[in-house]
């Protein structure tokens, strides 16, 4: 064995984790070495030498103690105090958040909600028009003046007839032909009543 | 004198028993101090450091996993809050090469070893103080843990969080070293 693996050996055998295998090899070594010979015994002064007397006398461990007490105390005391702060920071933050949800709801019904129909929309207005409708009653010319541009409005208001659009009407066969045998009987039964002579049948 | 059991102190703890806290830090308190005056190098620095030790344990408790070792957690913490002291202070970058004229290491340290020691070993256990403080940081950590506080290797892996072996090498390459910058000291106390 070199000195180097046997003063590596020496280093594990003062901690105590020289493989118990190994033990012979060293002392071997050791026993024909007198360079790792001193280097053990250096080893062992230093070993023994390197132990820390007590630094302090008991009183001060009795005021590192009391010391530490009101540290700890103190540090309790900072914990019960930040608590109740974080438990208000979680309130606000709640609040926060319900607010923005507040608000997102009403940018989006002011955006986007669905488009109420006209004749909704005139509802909130009756009674503004109420003042109109009674000053128009007591004067005949301006009753009349509004009765026109009410019906212009109506007219303006009011789809235009389709040309194209089928009336059905008693004198077109589909008219007939679309009328079940109950129906059918049922206008037959009124005509007769009516004229005497039923219908075009 | 609390004969509690430590597991049952520790459980206490967690459930925010300062009392059984303060138990645990007066049975811990002397090795925790040995292990952060080995790191810092003087006295007044290791008593802030220690009591920083265990605001620091107290303030983590909550954290602590049942069935783990207090101790070791404790020495972690111990290691860490020393180590950060030394990086913050950059006493590791400033750090003087080993003089054979600066104070003598126990005094440095602020410690006395009592009229009944002799002077010669008096000497050379200050000058050994002196060359421990003047290892590197990991290898101080390591000396720290095996030789004054007596863990083994393997506990002292698991304080460090590195392997047995790295312990062993770190150990031995201390040891190195320590002789190295001692041997004029100890051949003479030899002689």
């Amino acid at each position: 064995m070199r000195c180097a693996p046997a003063r590596k050996r020496l280093s594990d055998a003062l901690d105590g984790a020289l493989r118990p295998g190994r033990k012979p090899g060293v002392e071997a070594h050791v026993k024909a070495c007198e360079s790792c010979r001193s280097y053990r015994d250096g080893l062992a002064r230093i070993q023994a030498g390197a132990a820390l007397p007590d630094a302090h006398p008991p009183e001060f461990w009795a005021a590192f103690e009391r010391g530490l007490e009101r540290k700890l105390a103190a540090a309790e005391a900072g914990r019960a105090t930040v608590v109740p702060a974080l438990a208000v920071r979680r309130r606000l933050a709640w609040a926060a958040a319900a607010a923005m949800v507040l608000a997102g709801a009403g940018i989006w019904y002011a955006l986007l909600r669905p488009q109420m129909p006209v004749t909704e929309a005139w509802v909130p207005y009756e009674d503004v028009l109420d003042p109109f409708v009674e000053a128009a009653e007591a004067d005949p010319e301006l009753a009349a003046s509004v009765d026109r541009e009410v019906r212009a409005a109506i007219d303006e208001m009011t789809p235009a007839r389709d040309a194209d659009a089928v009336v059905l009407s008693a004198a077109d066969p589909l008219f007939w032909e679309a009328l079940s045998d109950d129906e059918l009987e049922d206008i037959i039964a009124e005509l007769e009543d009516e004229t005497g002579r039923g219908g075009p049948l | 004198m609390d004969e509690r059991p430590e597991e049952l102190l520790v459980e206490e703890a967690r459930k925010g028993g300062r009392e059984a806290f303060a138990e645990l830090a007066r049975r811990h308190e002397r090795r925790v101090h040995g292990v952060v005056l080995r790191m810092a190098g003087n006295v007044s620095d290791a008593d802030d450091l220690a009591q920083e030790v265990f605001l620091t344990a107290w303030k983590a408790i909550g954290s602590f996993r049942s069935g783990s070792s207090f101790y070791t957690w404790l020495y972690r913490i111990a290691v860490n809050t020393s180590l950060t002291f030394l990086k913050k202070r950059g006493r590791e970058k400033a750090r003087a090469p080993f003089d054979e004229n600066l104070p003598v290491g126990a005094a440095a340290l602020g410690l006395s070893r009592g009229p009944e020691a002799g002077a010669v070993a008096n000497e050379l256990a200050a000058r050994i103080g002196e060359a421990v403080a003047a290892l590197p940081v990991h290898f101080r950590a390591a000396f720290a843990l095996v030789v004054d506080q007596g863990l083994s290797h393997a506990a002292a892996a698991r304080v460090l969080g590195c392997s047995e072996n790295t312990v062993s090498w770190r150990m031995h390459k201390a040891r190195k070293i320590l002789q190295a910058r001692l041997k004029p000291y100890l051949e003479e106390v030899r002689s």
